[in-house]
């Protein structure tokens, strides 16, 4: 997957990617990721739980405007089916660095 | 590959779902291809409820029309299909051996977060939902490297700048 995302970083396009396999992508090396320690097949959480699946859509968006290193990863914090999603806070309006 | 190759990569995939501590071995005996090239970075120049946004997924998910992904090829398959947002949800297919979709089989959004994203450009959080996105099926290895790099992330790329798309999330499997 961070193949493809760095070819369309390469076109132009901001990207972010979530990732499952941290190990990956350290060494591919894509723009921007948010890594999550859960099961293959799950990248955004568990069937029906819309509002963990909401949650990583948003803190991944989120990387994508915080991240200033090439190359980060940031780990999110939310335990495999033990996290209470109830207590999220969700980023305000996201812009570019140094405005719009 | 033989239908018994095949069927112990699902065997392997289910495994490794259940208990991932297994997984472990699997991803030290595969090596991802590094391009030793410097990271791409552009970064975004409009706000986030001012942008159209795309999805890009690893996970192996088609329109049942379309032409399932070959997993008779050990290497994988590079190519990709162009989903259509209004209609995946009620019309896809996973094909993809070598992790345990049934979970996504049950509610696509944990692959590929398409209702998630509506309601955001709903809430007026996201500008615009891009009418295509794209797929493939990850797992690309050996000769299909150099046409997933060289080809058709490539052709994604162009295809995704001519749908005016300015950002992109991807989500593997």
């Amino acid at each position: 997957m961070g193949l493809i995302q760095r070819e369309i970083e390469k076109a132009g396009i901001p990207t972010v990617g979530v990732s499952i396999i941290r190990e990956y992508s350290e060494k591919v090396q894509p723009p921007r990721t948010v890594f999550v320690k859960w099961p293959f097949g799950h990248p955004l959480g568990e069937p029906g739980n819309a509002r963990q699946q909401r949650t990583v859509v948003l803190e991944a968006l989120k990387a994508l405007y915080t991240i200033s290193t090439p190359g980060e990863i940031i780990t999110l914090p939310f335990r495999w089916r033990r996290h209470d999603y109830s207590a999220y806070v969700e980023p305000g309006p996201l812009v570019p660095r140094g405005g719009e | 590959m033989s239908i018994t190759s095949r069927l112990k990569n699902r065997l392997i995939a289910k495994v490794i779902t259940r208990y991932p501590g297994l997984a472990q071995r699997f991803i030290t005996a595969y090596e991802p291809w590094e391009s030793g090239e410097p990271i791409p970075w552009t970064p975004p120049r409009k706000p986030l409820k001012a942008c159209k946004l795309a999805l890009v997924t690893t996970s192996g998910v088609h329109h049942v029309s379309q032409t399932p992904f070959d997993m008779q090829d050990s290497e994988g398959d590079p190519s990709f299909r162009v989903i259509d947002g209004a209609t995946i949800g009620e019309d896809y297919r996973i094909t993809h051996d070598y992790y345990d979709h049934s979970d996504a089989e049950k509610d696509l959004n944990i692959v590929l977060p398409i209702d998630r994203l509506r309601e955001l450009q709903q809430e007026g959080v996201i500008g615009q939902l891009a009418e295509s996105h794209y797929s493939f099926m990850g797992h690309i290895d050996g000769r299909h490297i150099a046409t997933l790099i060289g080809t058709t992330a490539r052709q994604v790329a162009d295809r995704l700048r001519r749908d005016g798309v300015d950002l992109v999330l991807l989500t593997p499997a």
